[in-house]
């Protein structure tokens, strides 16, 4: 028989307690969801509810707060987000990577240097320019901000950047135009960091919690972290409806990972190979 | 088609010229190689004729069309790289489409020609992979197809082989001279090994730091050098080169200070070299420069001997049935061909 070391068992137990650790919140939430108001406060607690099919917490929760239109707000301003700032990101990586226009450096240089403000110190002007334009509590409030981003240009820059010349004077001699170029070979030769990059962006997005508060106050544009700070706040403080109110906040965002894990590993990994 | 260069300069910056005053021309359908050391400006000349380059001075003529200021994809050329440069996230029929995806070919036609170029160039059975999946040669085989699809005036191909293996080298320069026969396009072909020049070229441009030492076919260059540089490297082995002086119409061997034998005319004094091909040294025991055997190994009919003369050494092939031993004293006597005098600053060539 084979035998296992030591090392590998204790790395294993290490490993299960972490993911143990990980996994609980959500186990907690998820179960509690189901419980009745003193189910989820008896001492000793249950691990399991006693009924999967009590649903009457999801049932209060979508009866005193729109957490359906909380929802569609949130994927509307996800995916506006990401299709946009994935757009402009490809756009301006591929200008820096790839075009030889004055000034390049210095301009990049200068965009990096932006990344060193935090956004916390970007909510007043944004706030300012949002309620200049009349935009202040619309769902362009939510999504202009985020149209571009520095990061993601920074990241998907390099990778264009370790891309060799030599494929694009091959096609440039093929009279291949810039645009073609861009959307035939860069972009999808690109796919593990793009993906990556639009998956880190959908749940940022997904989560942002500050600016949807700052700059929106009805309910028809709130988002769903917002709406479920909303719920708390004017729902009072019941846990297991909380519970209820934030596994339909978390479940979407769990999905998308878990389908798209294979790119999310793919891209890291690449990354890391290229380091 | 006909290439004609004309005083052809690039200058990269204030006291960089990689390609200085360069002037030929390439005959239709011929396979030309562009030769020299690293660094001498042959990627250069060859970036100028694909037009990712412009040149500084000078002209370059397509057939009797100017095209030194043309934009690449007008010029009508196919590019193969050092690295192959196919796209990774394509399958090889879809590279080898690619060129004329862009001039907006039909698809059945576009596949049609992918097909024909694929079989050509023998990846047929490999249309519906990925480039990772397949070996270096078949790699260049696919960019060679690409290169071609679209059926280039002019093929240029940059170091297309120095990633392969030396074995796969040997079959892929054969079948690029086979492929080029075969479409008869004109070809211009980049390489720094002297082997691969000489075993494939029609002719031969032999270059250095930039400029044109002499453009031949492979066996003129090798029989006949221009200078000293193109004498020392063709050639395996390299040519053996001694340092000389003239006395009384013959080259005085300096490091052995012994008499070679060589007569030539030239001013008494005169500070040359004196070159050599191994093959055309020979066993004469009258002849008056003398050396002692160093070693030998046989090679067939023939052994190539080490010999040592005076502080230096040179090799010679001798007849294997000849006895020698080292520390023998040998004389070495000259066949009429591959025997070379040099001057010793200019690098012109005297005999
Ligand atoms: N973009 C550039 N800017 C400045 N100098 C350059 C540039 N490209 C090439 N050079 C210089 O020009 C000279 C010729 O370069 P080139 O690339 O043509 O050499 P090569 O013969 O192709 O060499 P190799 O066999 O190593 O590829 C070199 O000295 C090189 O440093
Ligand atoms: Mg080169």
């Amino acid at each position: 028989m084979k035998k296992i070391k030591f090392s590998t068992v204790l790395l294993y137990l290490v490993l299960f307690f972490g993911a143990l650790i990980m996994i609980f919140p959500f186990y907690w939430m998820i179960t509690g969801a189901f419980k009745t108001g003193t189910e989820i406060v008896q001492m000793p607690p249950t691990m399991l509810p006693n009924s999967f099919t009590n649903l009457d917490n999801f049932k209060f929760a979508f009866q005193t707060a729109p957490f359906v239109t909380y929802f569609i707000n949130s994927v509307e301003m996800m995916i506006a987000c990401v299709v946009l700032c994935g757009v402009t990101t490809i756009l301006t990586a591929f200008a820096f990577s790839r075009l030889r226009f004055p000034g390049r450096n210095l301009i990049f240089s200068c965009l990096l240097a932006l990344m060193m403000v935090p956004f916390e110190m970007l909510v007043i002007t944004n706030y300012r320019t949002i309620v200049g334009w009349h935009l202040h509590d619309t769902k362009w409030a939510l999504i202009l901000p985020f149209t571009t981003s520095i990061f993601y240009t920074y990241i998907l820059k390099g990778f264009f950047d370790s891309i060799p010349e030599s494929l694009y004077q091959a096609a440039k001699v093929d009279g291949c135009s810039d645009w073609k170029y861009l959307w035939r070979v860069m972009v999808p030769m690109s796919k593990p960091s793009l993906v990556t990059i639009m998956l880190l962006n959908a749940i940022a997005t997904w989560n942002s919690f500050m600016w949807p508060m700052i700059a929106t106050n009805s309910k028809e544009v709130r988002t769903l972290p917002f709406g479920l700070y909303a719920f708390i706040s004017e729902g009072g403080a019941k846990n297991e409806r909380m519970m209820a109110a934030a596994t339909v906040v978390v479940l979407p965002m769990i999905i998308v990972f878990l389908v798209a894990r294979k790119y999310i590993v793919n891209g890291v990994a690449r990354g890391g190979l290229k380091g | 088609m006909r290439v004609r260069l004309e005083n052809i300069t690039k200058q990269f910056n204030k006291d960089t010229k990689a390609v200085n005053n360069f002037s030929a021309v390439i005959e239709s359908g011929e396979l030309v190689t562009l030769l020299g050391p690293s660094g001498c400006g042959k990627s250069t000349m060859l970036n100028m004729l694909s037009g990712i380059l412009i040149p500084t001075e000078g002209k370059i003529y397509f057939d009797d069309d100017d095209v030194t200021e043309m934009p690449s994809d007008q010029r009508g050329i196919g590019l193969v790289f050092q690295n192959y440069a196919l796209y990774p996230h394509m399958t090889v029929l879809e590279n080898i489409c690619f060129p004329l995806e862009i001039k907006k070919v039909p698809k059945a036609e576009r596949i049609a020609r992918a097909t024909e170029m694929a079989k050509l160039v023998h990846v047929d059975m490999l249309l519906d992979r990925k480039p990772g999946q397949l070996s270096g040669g078949q790699q260049q085989r696919v960019a060679i197809a690409r290169a071609l699809v679209k059926q280039p005036r002019l093929l240029l191909l940059d170091e297309p082989l120095s990633n392969l293996d030396a074995r796969l080298r040997i079959e892929m320069r054969e079948e690029i001279r086979r492929i080029q026969q075969e479409t008869k396009v004109t070809a211009i072909f980049v390489t720094h090994d002297q082997e691969e020049a000489m075993s494939i070229s029609d002719h031969i441009i032999l270059m250095k730091d930039g400029f044109l030492q002499q453009f031949d076919e492979p066996q003129v260059l090798y029989d006949s050098p221009a200078n000293c540089f193109t004498a020392d490297f063709l050639g395996n082995p390299p040519i053996n080169k001694m340092e000389g002086v003239v006395r009384n119409g013959e080259v005085y061997v300096t490091d052995a200070n012994l008499p070679s034998g060589v007569k030539i005319d030239l001013p008494e004094g005169k500070e040359v070299y004196l070159s050599f091909r191994a093959e055309s040294a020979e066993y004469n025991p009258e002849a008056s420069l003398k050396g002692t055997v160093i070693m030998t190994s046989v090679m067939g009919k023939e052994k190539i001997t080490s010999i040592k003369l005076g502080n230096m050494e040179v090799r010679a092939y001798m007849d294997a049935k000849l006895t020698l031993k080292s520390g023998q004293e040998i004389g070495i006597g000259f066949k009429d061909t591959g025997v070379f005098v040099f001057d010793r600053e200019t690098g012109e060539r005297y005999l």
